[in-house]
């Protein structure tokens, strides 16, 4: 199954058994569907059945809107395995080609294979060629919402989105329970648990999007935030640990932090004084290379003079800003080797290179928070090219009327 | 109200680090002083400092805290002992203070001249030499000199000086034994006679200004044998000395041609009290790294500010270097802007501050004022 921007023409050359497909990424197109197919036209059916009775009371059983979903769901289990199929074909073809067994070929090899032969440059990772299989390329479907009879499963099937309102009306309710609650501890005078009350510094509430797909349902901007407010207070409840599980299903951690696995050992110089060296400190068009040494006085060296090698106050503060915010300021000593690019450059890649130096020598909540503060990431930007026709990168000319 | 100005009294008086000393007197000042500030009293700094020494910035300050207080540092103690050491029969010993800008040594050299003041010295005190050479205001005085070919006056700037050391002086000048050693004559009508006083000298140099440079001149002569014959004792120093030795300065004459230092007569006899030919006197000088232009301001060593010629002038001298502050003196200094509500806010921007002016004084001064 390939999806694909650019390429996707010499990919069907090269692998005649797949098609091209269009993505069906939003779920309200599927939904307009089911709910469009009831005003099919059933007068014929009906002139056609009249006089057969016995055909008639027994297709009554069945509703036409039943029939229609069954004839739709049919059509797409076999459109999805016709995709399989040619997923499968696909990937044999793939596994030939770069040489390999294709008993053994498994998806990550498939996404290597894709970015060797087809290398993009488009800047959008989902703009780029890719192979998936096809549960992942089209989006699940709902089941049906109604019986045979046509009589709707669920009891807020008729608001239009069924699963979103369910989610508000559970969390309403929950939230009745907990008054209850609150009262009943009221009356027997004690206190809530301050320990009891839920952590949520470390996940967040699932973005529209991600919520859009847990509840296959579209929903706008207003009911998203309606969907916040509630949980909120639902959350900020002294006894929302009672109603755990029900939050945690509509929020997600926090990326964790690999580079906690990477610190490196500090290594020890002649005087036995622990030391890290950071190479490739950039930013700009600066670059250098930044040591720090574990007990010392707070000096500092950048390029053979001290602090005054930047003479104004704004760089001395970058240069300062890890060390002030770790508390380390008299606890070691920093030397720069720092080259090329102007003073905020330089200032920048050192104040990156006593950061990622420091991790060595902080303890785990601080370098939380360093990576918090945001002075373990690297700052990538650099200077805009000038376009033609206009005097800057994003200036224009002064508009003169003529 | 009387609560209020009871608590800000506690709130200063209160504090841990102690950072004024009572000591007023620069010649008692001693090692357990260094960090201390101490306050001049009004009258002497306005007799001092009335007409320049102390650096501008400094000035607004002491006009904003309504007090002069300098603070007692090391080099200037070297200074004082070395002084009090130093046999006055012997040629006058040379001492000149170096260090990066605003570190203060202009400060010191204040710090001195209250100490000569103080010990009954005459003093000849150059505020700013550039204020001479570097310095052109739109109306520039600046006229051939009638005296010496080839050489050029700046009659206003000398009398200016003339004023400034009448006023310093006024105590000294008094002394009826500083007399002139020969007649100088002016002009046909004008001449000062062999033994008449200091003072009427400087009078006339005041009066008229024509004759100011000679004025200068000759009173330069006058304090060198003065001094050499044991009358008084005599301290000279000279603020951005440097500038007499920089190739060109920004004076031209109407003739748009540029002058060189040297062509200048207070440069001749400026240059002439700092020679080490006479005794029982203290020459203070300071190379200062903003006495000459940006392009000839890379390091701040002697050698380097003075040139070969200005070095070779000076040799031998008692290189002092002014340093930064160390961290007790950022400490007290830190204390003081406090007490005078100079710098405000939580105790943990003196860190941020002791990096971001990298101790260096006059940075320090600077950044606090908007805090």
């Amino acid at each position: 199954m390939f999806q694909s921007g650019i390429k996707s023409f010499s990919l069907r050359q090269l692998l005649p058994a797949t098609k091209l497909c269009v993505n069906y990424k939003n779920p309200l197109i599927c939904a307009s569907i089911q709910y469009s197919t009831k005003s099919v036209d059933p007068s014929k059916n009906v002139l056609n059945n009249l006089t057969d009775w016995e055909t008639l009371s027994e297709k009554k059983k069945i509703s036409k809107a039943m029939k229609a979903y069954l004839e739709r769901a049919k059509e797409h289990d076999e459109f999805m395995k016709q995709q399989q199929i040619e997923y499968n074909i696909g990937k044999r073809h793939l596994a030939n080609m770069m040489g390999e067994d294709p008993e053994t070929f498994t998806q990550k090899d498939v996404d290597r294979a894709i970015e060797y032969l087809f290398p993009s440059g488009i800047y959008d990772p989902a703009a780029r060629p890719l192979m998936k299989p096809p549960e992942e390329v089209f989006p699940a479907r709902k089941a049906a919402e109604f019986d045979e009879a046509g009589r709707p499963h669920h009891f807020l099937f008729y608001t239009g989105k069924p699963n979103f309102f369910k989610l508000l009306h559970d969390a309403a309710d929950n939230l009745q329970q907990l008054y209850n609650f609150q009262d009943k501890v009221i009356r027997k005078k004690a206190t809530p648990d301050p320990n009891g009350k839920l952590e949520l510094g470390s996940s967040l509430w699932l973005s529209k999007d991600q919520l859009e797909q847990v509840l296959v349902e579209s929903i706008s901007d207003l009911e998203y935030d309606n969907f916040k407010v509630v949980m909120e207070r639902l959350a900020a409840f002294p006894y929302s640990y009672r109603y755990k599980d029900f939050i945690e299903k509509y929020r997600k951690p926090l990326v964790s932090q690999k580079f906690a696995l990477e610190i490196p050992k500090p290594s020890y110089d002649d005087e036995g004084r622990a030391f890290v060296t950071t190479y490739e400190c950039l930013r700009k068009d600066s670059r250098g290379d930044v040591t720090i040494r574990s007990p010392g006085t707070g000096k500092i060296t950048i390029n053979g003079k001290d602090l005054t090698y930047f003479e104004d106050v704004q760089s001395r503060e970058q240069v300062m800003f890890p060390l002030i915010f770790s508390g380390m300021q008299d606890r070691v000593d920093v030397e720069c080797n720092i080259e090329g690019g102007g003073p905020s450059g330089q200032s920048g890649a050192i104040r990156w290179g006593i950061a990622w130096g420091l991790r060595s020598f902080v303890d785990k909540d601080m370098l939380e928070k360093m990576q918090v503060a945001g002075i373990l990431t690297r700052d990538h930007r650099r200077r805009e090219r000038k376009k033609p026709g206009q005097p800057g990168a994003r200036k224009k000319p002064t508009w003169k009327k003529r | 109200m009387l609560s209020r100005n009871w608590r800000h009294l506690c709130r200063r008086y209160s504090q841990a680090v102690t950072f004024r000393t009572t000591e007023a007197s620069p010649s008692q000042h001693n090692e357990n002083q260094i960090g201390l500030f101490y306050t001049m009293e009004e009258a002497q700094c306005k007799q001092l400092f009335g007409s320049g020494g102390l650096p501008k910035s400094f000035m607004k300050q002491t006009k904003t805290f309504t007090e002069t207080a300098i603070m007692v540092r090391q080099p200037a103690l070297d200074l004082i002992n070395c002084i009090k050491a130093s046999d006055m029969n012997q040629p006058a010993i040379r001492y000149v203070l170096y260090g990066e800008k605003g570190v203060g040594k202009s400060l010191t050299i204040a710090h001195l001249l209250h100490y000569a003041h103080e010990n009954g010295y005459l003093i000849v005190h150059v505020p700013w030499v550039s204020e001479w050479l570097r310095r052109t205001p739109r109306h520039k005085e600046m006229a051939n000199s009638q005296s010496r070919e080839g050489f050029v006056d700046l009659p206003l700037d000398a009398a200016a000086w003339l004023l400034h050391f009448k006023n310093q002086n006024q105590a000294m000048l008094k002394n009826n034994e500083l007399k002139t050693s020969k007649e100088y004559v002016w002009s046909k009508r004008e001449m000062t006679e062999a033994g008449s006083s200091l003072a009427a000298l400087v009078e006339h140099g005041i009066n008229r200004v024509k004759y100011a440079c000679d004025v200068i001149d000759a009173l330069v002569n006058e304090i060198k044998i003065l001094s050499d014959s044991k009358v008084c004792k005599t301290f000279v120093a000279i603020d951005g000395f440097n500038s007499f030795f920089y190739p060109m300065t920004r004076l031209k004459t109407p003739t748009k041609k540029q002058v060189k230092p040297e062509e200048v007569t207070l440069t001749t006899s400026f240059l002439e009290i700092t020679k080490n030919d006479w005794s029982n006197g203290v020459i203070v000088v300071t190379a200062d790294q903003l006495a000459v232009p940006e392009e000839h301001q890379e390091s701040f060593l002697p050698r380097y500010l003075l040139f070969k010629k200005g070095f070779e002038h000076l040799d031998p001298f008692v290189p002092i270097e002014v340093e930064r502050y160390t961290d007790k003196e950022f400490l007290t200094c830190a204390n003081y802007y406090r007490d005078r509500l100079w710098l405000r806010g939580p105790t943990e921007i003196e860190t941020e501050l002791k990096f971001t002016s990298a101790c260096n004084p006059y940075n320090f001064m600077i950044q606090c004022a908007p805090l």
